[in-house]
């Protein structure tokens, strides 16, 4: 017979080897449940925010600069030779279905804001500029349209697509910025906060 | 004795080879691919860190779309007038935030991810390495051997099964 036999267990070590294993099974089942709780708030932080609504990092923060050319060739504007105005910087393609339905919105707010000193451009993007100006004689719309080789300005707006409208105060902050048809309420809202500071 | 060597050696290096490849495998993870020569590859480099706006989860390099082309283009250009692949990086977060960029920056909330990997590697690296350890020790037989009726190792129903079984079995014995 092993020496090592039954006989010579003393009762408690057994106990403690039993305690000692239910003890390791609490732990793994601990460790297993906190690690499945910790990535269940973490999954359900993650869900619970909407991946396609990303807040601009621009907003409340210096515009990026352009100095851009106008479509029809003739002159070039530079965003910072307009500080102390109100300006809206609208990004639109010819191609873009919804910048036909903002058009309107566009053309009235440059009307009705043009005599308070507010700026509307337009910069077409990823546009031919032929195409461009066959949209634009064809809807009208007379603020000044940029052309954006290269699209350099709508990648330091962080454009997605068209169209999509930001507001620069007057301090050069971008302060509204609209992804998608811009409504009209809103867009004229922040201008007469802004106009109203000025 | 000899056999339970026998078994052993070949275990140890089967585990010593394991670890050895693991070891490269990190190391070789770690450095990330050699640092590119041409334009060409410095912008595939910086492009590949960079989500393409227009399309879900592509990168810049792999997006074919228009607005991706001119991003490789624009990188291109800062890449050639001398700016650093973070600065260019850097310029893109300006505009689009940090959803930009493919990886997560490493700190607050977003360090769980960069973490937990590393966590969850050295964790399982550990369990692997003591289980290795429990089984090259040979200790296997012993416990068969020594408690089998009443050791430890059975939950009290086996036991008692065990226990009957065997006293049928002595039962048996002196007919």
């Amino acid at each position: 017979m092993d020496p090592r036999g039954p006989a010579s267990h003393p009762s408690g070590l057994e106990a403690t080897g039993r305690w000692t294993r239910r003890r390791k099974r609490w732990v793994v089942l601990a460790g297993t449940l906190g690690g499945v709780a910790l990535l269940s708030v973490l999954l359900g932080f993650g869900l619970s925010r909407d991946p396609t609504l990303i807040r601009s990092p621009l907003l409340g923060r210096p515009a990026p600069d352009f100095s851009l050319r106008a479509l029809d060739g003739t002159d070039s504007i530079r965003l910072s030779d307009l500080r102390g105005q109100v300006v809206v910087i609208n990004f639109w393609a010819s191609w873009c279905a919804e910048c036909r339905v903002e058009h309107p919105v566009l053309a009235a707010t440059w009307d009705r804001y043009r005599e308070q000193g507010v700026v509307v451009l337009g910069i077409a993007f990823q546009d031919r500029p032929s195409a461009s100006r066959a949209y634009l004689s064809e809807l009208g719309g007379g603020w000044p349209q940029l052309s954006d080789p290269g699209e350099r300005t709508a990648l330091a707006y962080g454009v997605y697509g068209v169209p999509e409208t930001f507001v620069v105060a007057p301090d050069g902050r971008v302060m509204f910025k609209q992804v998608g048809a811009v409504n009209y309420g809103a867009l004229t809202d922040e201008i007469e906060r802004l106009v109203a500071t000025t | 004795m000899s056999a339970r060597h026998g078994m052993r050696w070949p275990t140890a290096a089967l585990a010593g080879a394991v670890i050895v490849a693991g070891a490269a495998l990190a190391v070789v993870a770690a450095r990330g691919e050699p640092s590119p020569r041409t334009l060409e590859g410095r912008v595939h480099a910086v492009a590949s860190t960079l989500r393409c706006p227009v399309c879900q989860n592509l990168s810049v390099a792999d997006s074919p779309s228009l607005l991706a082309q001119q991003m490789r283009s624009t990188i291109a250009k800062e890449l050639q007038a001398g700016r650093s692949p973070d600065e260019i990086r850097g310029e893109f977060v300006a505009g689009y935030g940090e959803w930009i960029l493919l990886a997560p920056p490493k700190r607050g909330i977003d360090l769980v991810a960069w973490l937990i990997p590393i966590l969850l590697m050295a964790g399982g690296a550990a369990w692997a390495g003591l289980a290795v350890v429990r089984w090259t020790r040979g200790s296997v037989p012993a416990p068969i051997a020594s408690n089998a009726a009443t050791g430890p190792g059975l939950p009290p129903g086996d036991r008692v099964l065990l226990e009957r079984a065997i006293r049928s079995v002595s039962d048996e014995e002196p007919e």
